[in-house]
């Protein structure tokens, strides 16, 4: 008999994710996966373009690099100024950053469990994937469609509440705040706490409900064990704004705590490798090929030893128990983790609103160049978000250094698809649904490409089998 | 000055002879768009936006440097007028790298108000993107010349009101540029009195300064009339 060709199978583009790419998964001679590669097709450019401006402008280009995460971005870029100027924000502008900080990941996390994962736990893998999607949702459950709707809203509000603008808010700025919160919007935003913590808690139990209605598929879901990187406060609470690094191993074990931002080059390294255009960062210590770590909210909840309140804290503990001990690294806890962060944001932002400083109007400290290297960071949605800005003695920008969470997790990402093409792809003849597995453990990660493209399930999907010697031998177009 | 009569879009109008075109619209409410127009600067006609029709002239002719005649019939609301204005702020954004979004006069910016002005919702030319320097050299301020348009209220300014000079141009056509001293990095000007007139008259982000982010920068170019206003009380 003679021996089948090596083949090839691409997924392209990813769906529902933000952003573009695609996917390779290689099958051996005897059609079993050799391996899986994702692909991301884009290219931005913000850290060369960038070169040669002011640094104090970095706070307002930043944030167009991402319509989902622009408030990280802004927090991540105007830190690196104040490190630079050598100046601290005002205790209200700390309280407002927050809010709006609170209010990006809400909306965030919102758009990645409702819009973008849920129609495959509540539609099914392998429904029809022309309605697999919001809309598709909003028909057959138009309750939680609609809550997760008002989730994303109030997220966004918060932003527009205090500078006027949902996406791209400006107001952030070294030093502080340039607009103040007023009574009336203090007011406003504390009407949405019932509603979101609602909706909140009604996607805690789909996930719980998913979970235990398909627990064989999630816990041999891209499981994988990595290390994780996330912040943690002086206590090791959950920390999204301000505190310090902490690295664990995939046992748990603490390797690196209360680190210092401006140490990150000692501890993360990047490779850029010829098949994608985002880079493979890993641990350094440790190497490419042990180093891998992942960032974003199962890290966060991995490294963290509790939740600051107690709704969250409750459901952190049942996170924890999942691991025995030691970290969850199933892929698909990724979900449950981000929504435990949703419910954790709206019970903080109700605390923070309640802060009577928080419609202070001591909202900046002023200051000047004064150091020429400034790095911020910030926990975006998708994890630990790195500015690194160094100027010359005018504050002009020689060198712009910017690393995302979604490139963190780049290694980790393809090792998952890998895993689950292993599990569900066996030869070139593959079901849709099978595919649109692969897909979710890249939706897992909810990774932002070019951080501005916001797709929704309508793309079409290609897959093209190729033979060793690059011959098309099948391509099926969804 | 004698009185003389003119007739703006059919309206008839009493004033004196010896202004321009620009002083008589402004003077009865009469819309006309500038931007290298500033009162107390002389007036160059380098921004063409404020161009009229003159009966009996076959050419359009800058309001702003153009004095009424007696019996002038002059139209500043014409489809050809408003298809010329709007080709010339597009050519504006077109010609250099000018982002608004990302921009400290956003929302602060008479280029930007032109464009919303004469109903700019894309640009049909391309983009030349020339490579521009940003000098921040100055202790206090920033001179981006990807956001100059030319105007060259800073220049005039800066030799007419302040009396420096440090302010010149250099070179011609899309090479053209604002230059400190004889080209040399703003921070290291012989003649800047680091007075800052040129960051209130300048139109654009393209003069600002550095302890500013974007959506507090405040730019009062109407101080500069009104110095040279009261100076000239004291004369």
């Amino acid at each position: 008999m003679d021996k089948p060709a090596a083949k090839k199978i691409l997924i392209s583009p990813v769906t529902r994710i933000e952003g573009h790419a695609k996917i390779t998964i290689a099958l051996k001679d005897n059609g079993e996966v050799d391996q899986a590669q994702f692909h991301v097709n884009e290219f931005r450019g913000f850290e060369k373009f960038c070169e040669g401006r002011m640094y104090t402008e970095m706070p307002t280009i930043t944030p167009r690099i991402c319509g989902i995460c622009p408030v990280s971005h802004t927090i991540a870029s105007v830190k690196a100024c104040e490190m630079i100027q050598g100046i601290q924000p005002t205790y209200t502008a700390n309280l407002l950053r927050r809010l709006m900080h609170i209010g990006q990941n809400i909306s965030s996390h919102a758009l990645s469990f409702f819009h973008l994962s849920s129609p495959d736990f509540l539609l099914g893998y392998d429904s029809d994937p022309a309605s697999r999607n919001i809309i598709g949702l909003a028909e057959k459950f138009p309750d939680v469609a609609l809550k997760g709707i008002r989730l994303r809203k109030f997220g966004q509000e918060i932003s527009e509440r205090i500078t006027g603008k949902k996406i791209h808010a400006m107001g952030i700025v070294p030093g502080g705040m340039s607009y103040p919160l007023t009574i009336d919007n203090q007011q406003a935003l504390m009407q949405w706490i019932p509603e979101a913590l609602d909706a909140v808690q009604t996607g805690i139990r789909i996930i719980k409900e998913f979970h235990a209605a398909n627990a064989d598929m999630i816990n041999s879901f891209a499981t994988s064990p990595t290390m994780y990187l996330g912040t943690v406060g002086p206590h090791g609470e959950h920390e999204l704004y301000d505190g310090l690094l902490r690295f664990v191993d995939a046992e748990g074990n603490v390797l690196q705590d209360q680190l210092s931002l401006t140490r990150y080059l000692e501890f993360i390294a990047e490779r850029a490798v010829e098949w994608s255009y985002l880079k493979y960062p890993y641990y350094k210590p440790l190497g490419i090929e042990k180093g891998i770590y992942r960032v974003g909210p199962l890290a966060r909840l991995n490294v963290a030893d509790r939740m600051k309140t107690p709704l969250a804290q409750a459901e952190f503990l049942q996170f924890r128990a999942l691991g025995n001990g030691q970290p969850v690294h199933g892929t698909f806890f990724y979900h449950y983790a981000r929504l435990i962060e949703t419910l954790a944001g709206v019970e903080e932002a109700a605390m923070y609103l309640q802060d009577p400083e928080v419609t202070g109007t001591h909202l900046q400290t002023l200051g000047r160049w004064n150091n020429a290297i400034g790095i911020g960071a910030s926990e975006a949605p998708r994890g630990t978000l790195f500015h690194h800005y160094e100027t010359d003695d005018s504050g002009k920008l020689t060198m712009v250094n910017l690393l995302i969470a979604t490139g963190q997790n780049n290694p980790s990402m393809n090792r998952s698809i890998t895993d689950v093409a292993r599990q569900y792809v066996h030869g070139a003849d593959v079901a849709e649904g099978m595919l649109n597995r692969v897909e979710s453990a890249i939706r897992c990660y909810d990774p932002c490409l070019s951080c501005s493209t916001h797709a929704m399930g309508k793309m079409p999907m290609q897959i093209d089998i190729v033979n060793a010697g690059g011959e098309v031998l099948l391509s099926l177009q969804r | 000055m004698p009185i003389i009569t003119v007739y703006i879009n059919g309206q008839k109008i009493l004033t004196e002879s010896g202004v321009t075109i620009l002083e008589v619209c402004k003077a009865n409410n009469i819309p006309m768009l500038t931007l290298c127009h500033l009162k107390g600067l002389h007036d160059i006609g380098a921004c063409r936006l404020c161009l009229v029709e003159i009966e009996g002239v076959n050419r359009l002719l800058s309001g702003c440097t153009t004095q009424v005649a007696d019996n002038m019939i002059i139209r500043t609301d014409t489809d050809r007028i408003k298809r010329y204005q709007r080709i010339t702020v597009e050519l504006f954004f077109a010609e250099r790298n000018h982002v608004c979004a990302v921009c400290v006069a956003n929302g602060n910016c008479e280029l930007q108000q032109a464009g919303y002005a004469v109903g700019l919702d894309h640009i049909r030319y391309p983009f030349l993107y020339p490579e521009c320097n940003v000098d921040t050299s100055h202790p206090w301020f920033v001179m981006d010349h990807n956001r100059c348009i030319m105007c060259t209220r800073c220049v005039r300014v800066c030799t007419q009101v302040e009396g420096a000079g440090n302010w010149g141009v250099m070179n011609r056509g899309h090479d053209v540029r604002i230059i400190s001293d004889f080209n040399t990095p703003w921070g290291e000007s012989i003649t800047c009195t680091d007075c800052g007139k040129c960051v209130h008259a300048c139109p654009t982000g393209a003069i600002w300064p550095k302890a500013v982010a974007q959506g507090q920068l405040t730019k009062y170019p109407e101080m500069i009339g009104e110095l040279v206003e009261k100076r000239k009380l004291l004369q």
